[in-house]
């Protein structure tokens, strides 16, 4: 096949996939609730027992007591990811806190905090 | 001897396909609310890995087509072109295929490459066309080496290998649950490959077929999907980024930093290397071995079930 068919192909593919899932409502961000974060954090850590989670309110993160640690779990997309906050640096942004965590495969998170949220979350990673 | 033999690139031909088959697998879950799920930015990254293994194919196929022909130039063997030969080599590839595929799960060194594959927590069409784009660096062309010293051409041995991937398509799906029980037995189908993309430790390091199952059954390796424990599809540490270049490298990044880190032996350095995935110097991290261990110490009855036999 010409490599310019292909291109077309491919970039006309991958645009009008993207534009129908979109307009679907397929970029729709798991919604966390507390019984839902300590199902996922779970999944993601067998090991771990969970002792408290602190939900965000927008829903799209929570933090996560375990008796390993505190821990961190977002919304990816429609699914969840999940770290332990062994090794993380803590920005103040506009709209709540940047985690940055020195992994290759999740480099930073910004979570969406209210102020009294922000507070309470530094606080409490803080107390760790 | 058949040095000029050419065949076209059958998984750029079923590019048109592979579009519309996603379209309607997506059509179908939309319709029919089940068979699966889509997620636009999961999607769009998947799709662009395969975009960027096609684009990588296209920059670096020369340097195993070369080593083929090195070997088609040494071999004083050839089997010729007739339509016997076309299906001994499919099925001979495929058992290569089970080998490579076993290798990229097994040895860090190949999962660095593979494992972008596995990276989506979603199992659909697009999974499929999650692909490599640093296969040429694992050097696994070399098992299949002994084809092409028997005398399929090199051409023909490419040949049979697309067909093998553009089979391995539609296998990525929810959509079909099972297929006729005499299919299941012999043909890697939607469900076994459902179980080979599950990070469940009963369902970890099975299933490599591409297209024959019975390779599985041969070697120990199969684990039929359980009616009790639907598949959790992704990686054991699923990645917190969608952007291709960290899906395409994060585990050859990974092996650096391993690798390079002070203190350890040589030994201990070629285990980051080539050891299985999740080695580590200190037992810090979990192989799969260890992940099915702690399972099946949580849940003990589970062992001797399929998953949890050795």
């Amino acid at each position: 096949m010409p490599l310019d068919i292909l291109l077309i192909l491919v970039v006309v593919g991958i645009a009008s996939i993207a534009v129908m899932l979109h307009l679907s409502g397929r970029s729709k961000r798991a919604y966390l609730t507390p019984d839902s974060v300590r199902v996922a954090w779970v999944r993601h850590f067998p090991d771990d027992q969970v002792t408290g989670v602190i939900a965000a309110k927008d829903g799209h993160a929570a933090l996560v007591s375990t008796a390993a640690g505190m821990g961190l779990i977002w919304s990816f997309g429609a699914d969840t990811v999940a770290r332990h906050l062994s090794q993380v640096e803590l920005d103040d942004t506009a709209r709540g806190l940047c985690f940055k965590f020195h992994d290759f495969t999740a480099p930073s998170v910004r979570v969406a905090l209210a102020p009294e949220e922000r507070q309470l979350w530094r606080n409490t990673i803080q107390a760790t | 001897m058949t040095d000029t033999l050419s065949f076209p690139d059958p998984t750029q031909l079923a590019v048109p396909f592979f579009v519309a088959a996603i379209l309607a697998e997506f059509i179908w879950i939309a319709v029919k609310g089940k068979g699966g799920r889509y997620e636009t930015r999961d999607a769009v990254t998947s799709l662009i890995m395969g975009a960027g293994s096609v684009a990588s194919g296209l920059l670096l196929g020369f340097i195993a087509y070369g080593f083929f022909m090195v070997l088609w130039t040494i071999t004083p063997l050839d089997l010729g072109t007739s339509v016997g030969v076309f299906i001994l080599c499919f099925v001979l590839d495929d058992l290569r295929y089970y080998w490579v595929h076993r290798f990229g799960h097994r040895i860090r060194w190949v999962w660095a490459s593979h494992v972008n594959h596995h990276s989506s927590q979603h199992y659909n069409l697009t999974t499929a066309l999650r692909q490599t784009w640093t296969g040429t660096f694992t050097f696994m062309m070399i098992v299949r080496a002994p084809l092409i010293l028997l005398g399929f051409h090199p051409a023909i041995v490419l040949f049979c290998g697309g067909l093998n991937l553009i089979y391995q398509f539609w296998i990525h799906t929810e959509a079909i649950g099972k297929m006729p029980r005499w299919f299941e037995a012999i043909m890697n189908t939607p469900s076994h490959h459902r179980v080979h993309h599950g990070r469940n430790p009963r369902y970890l390091d099975c299933n490599y077929a591409g297209v024959f199952i019975i390779w599985d059954k041969m070697f120990g390796t199969f684990v039929p999907e359980q009616d009790s424990e639907k598949v959790d599809y992704g990686l054991v540490h699923n990645l917190g980024s969608f952007n291709p270049l960290r899906v395409a490298f994060h585990e050859w990044i990974g092996i650096f930093q391993d690798v390079i880190q002070p203190g350890l032996t040589l030994r201990q350095r070629l285990n980051y290397a080539f050891g299985p995935p999740g080695y580590s110097h200190d037992g810090s991290r979990d192989t799969s071995e260890t992940i099915k261990a702690k399972h099946l110490k949580r849940k003990p009855q589970d062992r001797g079930s399929p998953g949890f036999t050795q």
